[in-house]
């Protein structure tokens, strides 16, 4: 245990711990704190909505107060909590669903609720507000606080109610925290989040009561995750320490032939071969660091059945296209899909990516102009800060975007939009806004990003096209006034007006016949005549 | 505008206008049909002796983006000639393009004609298309070149009708107009040949020796390059069988005035024989003078380097390269870089101009 550094922390109690370095929790700068309160709370109404089968129906709702703190509000339609797990749920650290599940989820570590909890209560002393039913027929409510030096859950005022009310409601309040409506703040978060979760219907209710719904585009409801088992070549030191720590084997072998996935006893015999001198009959709980970090190493030498990819949950194109659609209304998208790939040789992951052109897409500058916007999402969820240090970021910008018709991606209606789909995030941080540039990572982004731009690229160069085609013919159309007036003068016969009306028609017979490859081969005899002789020696003429 | 109605020109640019007409009543797009006066389409006629175009033809189309502006400036140019014809009225080319400037529509930007090097080249077109000059079009060039000599014309101008004996100019001459064609006709020519002298200089000094009197002669001097009036002319008198001889200096400038006197220009391919002399002959100044009077070596100057490389530019057109003569004049020049202007023939005494030509005339002296 005291090897393991989660070990450390809870000898301090996690919370404590956390109390101390909340930038750990993305709970830095004001907007910042702001965004992650609300992604903390909404995600985990997403997740539950999922795991029920539910189409998630959300309403966030932020209040500035008079004594300066911010007041959200978030209540869904989900499962709701039963009573006797709400205090570990929304107040204790790492004991919420999610830790230790080798599965999809928006959320991984199982800190959110309680982190939010914890900001609320060192920020204002104020206690967390809740209300949640199972649609059973009774309903509670109750406030909670955190007692830091424990790690536990202290329920007060709690109330129990007779009701047909499903789901949750949670209100705090804050200070330390801003409200505004950059890129980074929650207005944004939320869009983008209503764009990657097509199947869910949000409210957000801004302080000055203004409303905005962003509505349901789809109501297919993700599939469930399926939790797998962790792949050895997807682990590290620390995974194998934590999840032998907690295993109930009473062998090392066995814990390992159980815990991951496509580990026979045949590779148990290999690694005894590689490693004599670790006793595989050894209860896991007895496993030493320096040992874990043997085995991890002795794994990459081994070869391994590659992982299993049915865990994967992708939005899906049809999914992608049609939130799209419905938040942006774009000239143009499109959307690739591509297979499953692995990197560090064992984790399974997915790229997911779109590219729509026109209409609202875009990031707005602070000139009112509009530029190249890069949507990251990580399992569904929007990325939106350290946007610089993100692997997506970096493999967007590595793109010859001349290529494909954009001149230049910072000043183009563009949005790329990026999913990246894995039972395990690489992020960068504890804050959880970026993921490592790995490059078999960044390579899959850039391929499905230029798959999705090859799309665009032709769609684009008809778009220049037929703008030509619209050109030529307004500018033989300009001509026809002054030649049908000098053709019947010159020829001494015809009247200009009937002369202009049949040209015209010619004209436009022509350049709305015209298939665009003539109309380019038109264009190309443009400055393709010789040029008459120069003076050379030749006399010149007036 | 009853003499108007009888020039051909007018006829023809009417016929240009009548047929674009009924392409289109046919719903065609109207075209023009030119000789492409490009260099590519430009060969040496051996038969007549000079430059012209070939068989390449340049078709515009109105409904041809590429082609739709130009189509309609060519139509403004013919149907603005056709107007002058009409009145009776003659302009310069620069005159015609400031007719033709102005904005194609109160809202839009673009002018019929922005500038002069759009018109000049369509102008050139409709020559070349309907088989006549601008001068009779209308269009007047700069007058250049000087007259004497036992010659009498009539000019019908501006509705009276002038005679005109180059034997009594004094010592101005007759000036060659733009157009020696339209309204201009010979009443006697009593000269036996033609002397065209470069330089005005040595014009003046052969005329106030009496030469064009005393070897009845019609004196020329063209004051450099001959312009279209002057060649015209030239080829005028040489149908009236008289012999052109033609005199300049031994330099780039001198060949290149007597080539375009004798085969025409490339610029002007599109005319053809209408201004090229072949019959002409060169007189002067040459290397082999250098021989056959001896003080001149002492007369000669340094060839330019525009001189060396356009005799070694002549000696690549084949029109030129088949004249051993020339081939040797010009190699000389190459090789001593040495070139010598008539004005030297001035060293002896201001009238050896006249002995030099003579005794070259007796003794058949001549390039071809």
């Amino acid at each position: 245990m005291a090897d393991g550094i989660f070990g450390q922390f809870r000898e301090h109690s996690i919370a404590e711990f956390f109390k101390k370095n909340r930038q750990m929790l993305g709970f830095s700068g004001k907007v910042r704190s702001l965004t992650t309160l609300v992604h903390e709370y909404v995600t985990n109404s997403l997740d539950a909505c999922e795991e029920a089968g539910i189409l998630p129906d959300i309403t966030v709702q932020i209040e500035q107060l008079d004594n300066g703190h911010i007041r959200i509000t978030v209540e869904d339609n989900g499962p709701g909590i039963p009573e006797k797990l709400v205090g570990k749920a929304l107040g204790q650290m790492l004991a919420g669903t999610k830790f230790n599940r080798y599965m999809q989820q928006r959320g991984q570590q199982g800190i959110g609720a309680s982190g939010a909890g914890m900001f609320s209560q060192i920020t204002t002393g104020r206690p967390v507000k809740f209300k949640t039913g199972q649609g059973d027929g009774k309903f509670y409510e109750g406030e909670l606080k955190i007692d830091f030096k424990s790690n536990k859950p202290i329920i007060e005022n709690k109330k129990e109610a007779d009701g047909p009310y499903r789901g949750l409601w949670v209100q705090a309040e804050f200070a330390e925290v801003k409200y505004d409506k950059s890129d980074y703040a929650p207005y944004e978060y939320l869009k983008r989040t209503a764009l990657m979760n097509p199947h869910a219907q949000i409210l957000f209710i801004e302080p000055t009561g203004e409303r905005f719904l962003f509505p349901r585009a789809s109501d297919l409801i993700p599939q469930k995750p399926q939790e797998i088992q962790p792949h050895p070549l997807g682990i590290t030191t620390s995974d194998i320490v934590e999840f032998a720590h907690s295993s109930q084997d009473r062998k090392l072998s066995s814990f390992f032939v159980n815990t991951f996935s496509r580990f026979s006893y045949g590779k148990v015999e290999e690694l005894k071969a590689l490693l004599p001198e670790i006793n595989f009959e050894m209860a896991p709980k007895e496993l030493k660091w320096e040992q874990a970090e043997q085995l991890v190493n002795r794994f990459k030498e081994l070869r391994w059945v590659s992982p299993e990819m049915d865990a994967l949950r992708p939005v899906g194109p049809e999914q992608v296209e049609k939130a799209l659609k419905n938040i942006y209304n774009p000239e143009f998208m499109a959307v690739t899909e591509r297979k499953p790939k692995v990197f560090r040789g064992g984790i399974p992951f997915m790229v997911e990516a779109a590219i729509a052109y026109g209409g609202g897409t875009g990031r707005r500058k602070t000139d009112g102009s509009v530029g190249g916007d890069i949507l990251r999402f990580a399992n569904r969820v929007p990325l939106l800060f350290d946007a610089g240090g993100c692997g997506m970021t970096d493999a967007v910008k590595t793109i010859d975007w001349r290529r494909y018709d954009i001149k230049n991606f910072e000043n183009e209606p563009v949005s790329v939009l990026i999913n990246f789909v894995s039972v395990h995030v690489p992020y960068t941080g504890a804050g959880k806004q970026a993921i490592s540039g790995e490059e078999e990572i960044e390579e899959e982004i850039r391929l499905a990003v230029m798959d999705a731009a090859r799309e665009m690229q032709r769609y684009l160069h008809g778009k220049v096209r037929e703008a030509g085609r619209e050109a030529k013919k307004k500018t033989i159309l300009r001509y026809i006034s002054q030649l049908a007036h000098d053709l019947t003068q010159l020829g001494g016969k015809g009247k200009p007006a009937e002369i202009e009306k049949k040209l015209t028609k010619m004209v436009e017979d022509k350049y709305s016949q015209l298939t665009l490859e003539e109309a380019g081969e038109e264009a190309e005899e443009e400055g393709a005549k010789e040029d008459p002789p120069n003076g050379n020696g030749e006399e010149k003429e007036e | 505008m009853k003499m108007a109605e009888e020039k051909p020109a007018r006829k023809k640019l009417e016929n240009l206008g009548a047929e674009m007409l009924d392409e289109i009543a046919k719903d065609e797009s109207p075209h023009f049909e030119t000789m492409l006066r490009s260099k590519s389409n430009v060969l040496y006629d051996e038969a007549i002796g000079c430059l012209r175009l070939g068989d390449k033809k340049e078709i515009r189309t109105f409904v041809n983006v590429a082609q739709a502006k130009k189509f309609m400036q060519t139509v403004a140019v013919a149907a603005k000639c056709k107007k002058f014809l009409d009145e009776d009225a003659h302009t310069s080319i620069r005159g015609l393009f400031y007719q033709l400037k102005y904005s194609l529509g109160e809202e839009m930007d673009e002018e019929l004609f922005a500038e002069q090097e759009e018109s000049n080249p369509l102008i050139e077109d409709l020559e070349a298309a309907l088989k006549l000059k601008r001068e009779d079009l209308n269009l007047n060039t700069d007058r250049k070149g000087v007259v004497a000599g036992s010659l009498v014309l009539l000019d019908k101008f501006g509705g009276e009708r002038t005679e005109i004996d180059c034997a009594k100019q004094g010592r101005s001459g007759w000036m060659v107009p733009s157009d020696v064609d339209n309204g201009m006709d010979f009443i006697s020519v009593d000269a036996e040949w033609v002397l065209v002298v470069e330089k005005d200089a040595l014009w003046q000094r052969l005329n106030e020796d009496k030469f064009w009197k005393k070897e009845n002669c019609v004196l020329i001097t063209p004051k450099g390059q001959a312009s279209r009036g002057c060649r015209r002319l030239i080829r005028k008198l040489a149908n009236k069988k008289l012999p052109v001889i033609v005199f300049t200096d031994n330099d780039a400038w001198g060949w290149y005035i007597y080539w375009t006197i004798k085969t025409g220009s490339m610029n002007l391919a599109y005319l053809g024989n209408d201004v090229a002399t072949p019959e002409a002959r060169f007189i002067g100044m040459t290397m082999q003078d250098l021989k056959d009077y001896d003080f001149l070596n002492k007369l000669t100057i340094k060839a330019k380097d525009v001189d060396v490389k356009r005799a070694e530019e002549l000696l690549s057109y084949p029109w030129i390269a088949m004249h051993k003569p020339w081939v040797a004049e010009l190699k000389s020049v190459i090789k001593s870089k040495r070139k010598i202007e008539q004005d030297a023939l001035q060293g002896p005494r201001l009238s050896f101009v006249g002995d030099y030509l003579r005794e070259k005339m007796a003794k058949k002296k001549f390039l071809p």
